[in-house]
C-alpha cells in the first residue's frame, strides 16, 4: 500500500487521475448547486430599479471604457511603430475564453479551484488564467470536463513579475490561504516601494506580458537576513471572481528572443 | 434478508456520496479550515458497525475517490483511511461497548492521525491547525453517529 503512495508521486497515474476526475465530476457539480441555486435566486428576484441602475452603470462604464480602449488602439499602434524600429517583436494581444468557477471547497491547505472548461473546449496545461482585475493562476490538470487551476497564492506556485515602475524582475511565490504573496530573493537595497504595481514579466513563457498580479503591500528590511521582505496584495479578487478568462496560446514563442529566458523555472508552478 | 443486500449497499454508498458533497460545498473563507471530516466519519461509523461490509480495500477506495476531489497527491488519504479503517476494524468490538463520548475522543485521534499523514506529505506548513478539524470533528460526532443509525436501523442496512 505504501507501494501506491510512493509512485503516485511520479506522475504514473495520470490517466487515473482523469478517469477518476470524470467518475467525481457529478458530485463537484452536485455540491455546486446550493451556491448556484442562491445567485439564481438573487438574479431573478432582482426588482426593476435595482436592473435599471445597474444597467445605467455598466452603460457608463462600458462608455468610459470604450474611450480607454481608443486611446489604447492608437498607444497600441504607436508601441508597434516604434518596436519595428527598434528591430524587436511585438505580440498582438492575446484572445481569451470564459470559464465559470464550479463553486465548490477543496483541501483548504492548496489554493486550487475547479472550472467548467476541460479538454473538450480546449483547455492546456499551464494555460494563464485571468479574472478582470488581474492574473489568477495556471492550469496544472486537465479532466475531459473540467480542469483544475492553481491560484498564485498557492505555497508551491512561484510567478515571474516585472515592478511597472522602474522594469525591476523577480519572482512572487504563494504564502497559502489569506496571506499575502512574497518577492522572493531580492536583495536589502532593491527599489521596490509601497504601492509599486507588479505586472507579469513574460518569462519562463507561460504568462503573457504586462497583465497585473499585485501590488506592494508592504517592504520590510529585516537585520541579520540576506533578503528583504516583500508583501504583495493580488489584484485579482482570487475568493470572489466566478467568471474567469482563459488566454488562448499567442503566435509561436520563437521570435521573442529579446528577453533572456533565465532563472524562472519556478513559473511552472509544481504538483 | 437476501433481498435486503442490495438495497443496504446502495444506501451505504449513498451516505459516503452525501458526505463528500458535504466535504466540499462552498463555506465562508474563514470557516474553511475547520470543516469537519464528514466522509472520514461516516466511513468510520459504517466500519464499526458493520466490520463485515466495510473493509480496508473500500476504505482504500473512497481515500483515493477523496485524494481526487481535493486536488492533493494521489493515494495519501487513500492510505491514511485504509489505516483508520483497519484500527476501528481490529476495536470494533470494544467500540461499540464505549460511552459515546469515549468514541467520540477515539474519533479525535484517528481524525487528527489522518490530519497529520496529510500534512506531512504535502507541501503545506504544519501548524495548530490539524487539530481543528479533528476538535470539530469529535463536536459532531454525536450527530453524525445518530443520523447515521437511524438510517441504518431505517433501511435494515446490515
Amino acid at each position: 500500500m505504501a507501494l501506491f503512495f510512493l509512485d503516485s508521486r511520479l506522475n504514473y497515474f495520470a490517466p487515473a487521475r482523469v478517469a477518476l476526475a470524470t467518475v467525481l465530476y457529478p458530485i463537484q457539480i452536485a455540491a455546486a448547486i446550493p451556491s448556484d441555486l442562491s445567485h439564481w435566486m438573487g438574479d431573478f428576484f432582482e426588482d426593476r430599479d435595482q436592473l435599471r441602475n445597474r444597467n445605467n452603470k455598466l452603460e457608463s462604464m462600458q462608455l468610459l471604457s470604450g474611450m480607454r480602449l481608443q486611446k489604447l488602439q492608437a498607444l497600441e499602434r504607436e508601441n508597434m511603430r516604434l518596436r519595428e524600429l527598434l528591430g524587436s517583436s511585438f505580440r498582438l494581444t492575446e484572445r481569451v475564453v470564459v470559464a465559470e468557477l464550479l463553486t465548490i471547497d477543496l483541501d483548504p491547505y492548496f489554493q486550487q479551484v475547479v472550472i467548467n472548461k476541460g479538454k473538450r473546449d480546449g483547455v492546456f496545461l499551464g494555460q494563464p488564467v485571468l479574472d478582470v482585475s488581474g492574473v489568477m493562476g495556471q492550469v496544472t490538470e486537465v479532466y475531459p470536463f473540467s480542469s483544475r487551476v492553481i491560484l498564485l497564492t498557492d505555497p508551491s506556485h512561484g510567478i515571474p513579475i516585472q515592478i511597472n515602475r522602474n522594469g525591476l524582475r523577480a519572482v512572487a511565490a504563494g504564502r497559502g490561504l489569506g496571506k499575502p504573496l512574497q518577492l522572493e530573493h531580492l536583495p536589502h537595497n532593491v527599489d521596490v516601494r509601497e504601492g509599486d504595481l507588479l505586472v507579469t514579466s513574460g518569462l519562463g513563457g507561460r504568462f503573457p506580458v504586462g497583465y497585473p498580479v499585485g501590488t506592494v503591500k508592504s517592504v520590510h528590511f529585516p537585520e541579520g537576513r540576506p533578503f528583504a521582505e516583500i508583501a504583495i496584495e493580488p489584484t485579482a479578487h482570487l475568493s470572489t471572481s466566478r467568471e474567469l478568462l482563459l488566454v488562448l496560446p499567442i503566435e509561436s514563442l520563437d521570435n521573442t528572443n529579446e528577453e533572456p529566458e533565465v532563472t524562472v523555472e519556478q513559473a511552472n508552478g509544481s504538483e | 434478508m437476501a433481498q435486503n443486500r442490495p438495497q443496504g449497499r446502495i444506501i451505504l454508498l449513498m451516505t459516503i456520496i452525501i458526505a463528500m458533497i458535504l466535504v466540499i460545498v462552498p463555506i465562508p473563507d474563514s470557516l474553511r479550515l475547520f470543516r469537519p471530516e464528514w466522509v472520514l466519519m461516516t466511513l468510520l461509523y459504517w466500519a464499526m458497525a458493520l466490520p463485515e461490509r466495510v473493509g480496508i480495500g473500500f476504505a482504500w477506495i473512497v481515500g483515493l475517490l477523496m485524494d481526487m476531489m481535493l486536488g492533493g497527491t494521489l493515494g495519501i488519504l487513500a492510505f491514511s483511511y485504509a489505516l483508520v479503517t483497519y484500527l476501528i476494524l481490529n476495536f470494533h468490538l470494544q467500540l461499540r461497548q464505549y460511552p459515546l463520548w469515549q468514541q467520540a475522543l477515539i474519533i479525535m485521534s484517528l481524525v487528527l492521525l489522518v490530519n497529520i499523514i496529510k500534512v506531512m506529505f504535502s507541501p503545506a506548513v504544519a501548524s495548530w491547525y490539524v487539530w481543528a478539524p479533528a476538535i470539530v470533528s469529535t463536536l459532531v460526532w454525536p450527530i453524525v453517529y445518530a443520523v447515521l443509525r437511524k438510517i441504518r436501523r431505517v433501511f435494515g442496512v446490515s
